[in-house]
């Protein structure tokens, strides 16, 4: 297969103007429209402390949104990332602070631990062709009680050296927030400039038309399933590192719906085929922003939740009736 | 414990896990029943089986009370079944549901939803069983395993408040990171609040956040700070959520032992008990005693089966600071 197949849908570029990335991506307007009115109402949104504390928080939820939109955007579904995340940062952990390990080599083990979770997934889903759905929400239940088999206390005390992971600074930059950008930027250029990007949406639209054109529709979602368990290890290992503290119970319970949110947010959709890596950006952002702004406006906890969701089905209706991207 | 996506996650993560965070801690359920404990018909009989119920088994406390409680029950020849509720009220009334019927000679439960378990302890003493409400009052119950939750709460805000009045006249900015979704929480939170208020009324509260997980807490007490970076004091309504606060006072340049800070929490878990003992500002949580409610697990229904009277049990919460490292070292000793 070549990139100048006609059978394969043609993706579209990040942006192709002003005006068109607007049409595409209203959530856009509504991120605009939500910056302004916190920054009018707090006075403190748009400091750089702040903004700086919103793209750290957001970071990793990003790192996890980008791997998990490719594999939506071709047909599959992964609901295991959360307790994947605490598998993650607790192997990370459990070998820093415990084994004294380099940061390079708890790390390594937690990315080992993801992929081999994405594998687990991939290979019941791409090859045995179980559902997703049920296979991930299996594994999301397995991998929490392994790790709580495994690690029934909280662990702790990790050291200088893996706190280095969430906690240094690039440029000025803070260290989640590169890995974010760079994992954006990756998935975005896969998406737009490879055969493999192509092929994720040909196996979104279609999965038998896309095998009758060549297209190898078992391997693709097997590394995007592998790549979705190593980013949510990842992710586990940036906030044990920020934590200094990772709890196999609780650690990135619910994490699952917030990435999801953010990804269905940025306009994929869950019937596969469509999506951008900007829109997913914008979804995280507006998850993001809209938590940070509330809070600085010190709203009741409940009022907090009811904006939260008012916001959500107003942001979804708005990527509902956008036009689509991706095909 | 955990809040919304960021929204629905995170609110679906609180429902489950503020109750479980807190009571797990150690806190009660609401007092509003009548503690009317009937003496068992199995009275002055020797024990050889406790169930535990606990439901909130993605805790880490439940893997200590399991030890603890476990090592209790063998010293006395006695086994100790557990269930698998996995924080859901409805297979935690098919557990005991299956144990009832199973007849199985003493079971100690922590209610989720302390309404729903009536029938269940009803029946349960209908049958001959001995019934432990573990974690608040049932009207139908052998008797109960108790914790005071508010006087967590209250004894955290009264020594932050002392600390305020000494360490910084009177004056400062307080954030307190609350849970307001439970009682128990609620009740926590309340005495937490009214004490510090009270005693330090010169201390401007900047902020009530919920936050009862570590993630949440570091990012609330992230924006806070972006409006307020003068913050002295977090209180919060669990370790955990202080845990994050106290990280986010770091990363954001705040020295370990900054002597303008204070961070407290209540629960006594092992990474705030290590932070306290290490002279850092995170400088107190009011903390249970896994050994101590371990204890009253097993020994509570013993009691009932041998005929005493009064064999409900108040497990004790305590302060623990810098100064009591003896405590320290016991309480993580138990959560090892």
């Amino acid at each position: 297969m070549t990139t100048a197949d006609p059978a394969l849908p043609r993706p579209r570029p990040l942006a192709t103007g002003g005006l068109a990335v607007v049409r595409r991506n209203p959530l856009l307007v509504v991120l605009v429209a939500m910056v302004l009115i916190f920054q009018l109402t707090t006075g403190s949104f748009l400091d750089p402390a702040n903004l700086s504390g919103i793209a750290t928080d957001a970071a990793t939820l990003a790192i996890v949104a980008v791997p998990l939109a490719l594999l939506v955007i071709s047909g599959y579904l992964d609901l295991s990332v959360g307790s994947t995340l605490a598998l993650g940062g607790l192997v990370g952990g459990w070998l820093a602070g415990q084994h004294h390990q380099s940061p390079a080599v708890a790390l390594l083990g937690a990315l080992a631990a993801g992929a081999l979770v994405g594998a687990v997934n991939g290979v019941l889903c791409c090859w045995f062709g179980l559902s997703a759905f049920i296979v991930t929400l299996g594994m999301l239940t397995a991998v929490r009680g392994l790790a709580q088999q495994l690690f029934p206390l909280p662990l702790s005390g990790f050291g200088s050296g893996f706190a280095w992971i969430g906690g240094a600074r690039v440029a000025g930059i803070a260290a989640p927030v590169v890995i974010a950008a760079l994992v954006l930027a990756a998935g975005a250029l896969f998406l737009a400039f490879t055969p493999a990007g192509r092929h994720v949406f040909a196996i979104g639209v279609n999965r038998e038309a896309a095998h009758l054109s060549g297209i190898h529709i078992r391997r693709t979602p097997f590394a995007l399933f592998v790549a979705t368990g190593v980013a949510a290890a990842l992710a586990g290992a940036i906030k044990a590192s920020v934590l200094d503290s990772a709890v196999a119970g609780t650690s990135g319970a619910g994490f699952e719906l917030t990435v999801l949110t953010a990804v269905l947010l940025g306009g994929v959709a869950l019937t596969g085929g469509t999506g951008s890596i900007l829109g997913v950006l914008l979804g995280v952002l507006f998850l993001g922003g809209l938590q940070n702004g509330l809070t600085l406006l010190n709203v009741p906890t409940f009022w907090q939740q009811m904006a939260q969701g008012v916001a959500l089905v107003a942001g979804a209706a708005l990527a509902c009736f956008a036009p689509r991207t991706g095909r | 414990m955990t809040p919304p996506p960021y929204t629905a996650s995170r609110r679906h993560f609180l429902a489950l896990s503020a109750a479980a965070a807190l009571a797990a801690a150690g806190c009660s359920a609401p007092e509003n029943t009548a503690a009317s404990a009937k003496p068992s018909r199995s009275g002055g009989t020797r024990l050889t089986k406790i169930g535990l119920d606990y439901p909130f088994t993605q805790l880490p406390l439940y893997s200590t009370l399991v030890k603890l409680s476990t090592a209790r029950a063998k010293q006395h020849g006695i086994s100790l079944l557990t269930t698998s509720d996995n924080a859901s009220a409805d297979t935690q009334a098919t557990n005991l549901t299956t144990w009832v019927a199973r007849k199985v000679p003493a079971i100690v439960s922590f209610p989720m939803v302390f309404e729903a378990a009536e029938p269940l302890a009803k029946a349960a003493l209908d049958a001959g069983l001995i019934w432990v409400t573990y974690g608040g009052s049932l009207e139908h119950q052998s008797a109960d395993i108790r914790f005071s939750f508010r006087e967590g709460g209250t004894l955290l805000g009264a020594a932050a408040a002392k600390w305020a009045q000494e360490h910084l006249g009177g004056k400062g900015k307080i954030a307190f990171l609350t849970d307001d979704t439970i009682e128990l929480g609620r009740e926590r939170t309340k005495g937490m609040i009214d004490a510090f208020t009270k005693a330090a009324p010169g201390v401007d509260v900047v902020a009530r956040e919920q936050s009862i997980d570590p993630d949440t807490g570091l990012s609330r007490t992230k924006a806070i700070l972006a409006k307020h970076p003068d913050l002295n004091l977090v209180l919060g309504v669990t370790d955990a959520a202080a845990y994050g606060g106290f990280k986010a006072l770091q990363q954001a340049g705040r020295a370990k032992d900054d002597a303008k800070t204070f961070v407290g929490g209540q629960d006594g878990s092992a990474p705030s008990l290590l932070a306290v003992k290490q002279g850092t500002f995170y400088r107190a949580s009011a903390a249970l005693a896994p050994k101590d409610i371990a204890a009253a697990i097993v020994d509570v229904p013993r009691a009932v089966a041998a005929g005493k009277a009064n064999p409900s049990a108040q497990v004790p919460i305590t302060l623990v600071q810098r100064a009591d490292t003896a405590r320290i070292d016991a309480l993580l000793a138990q959560n090892a």
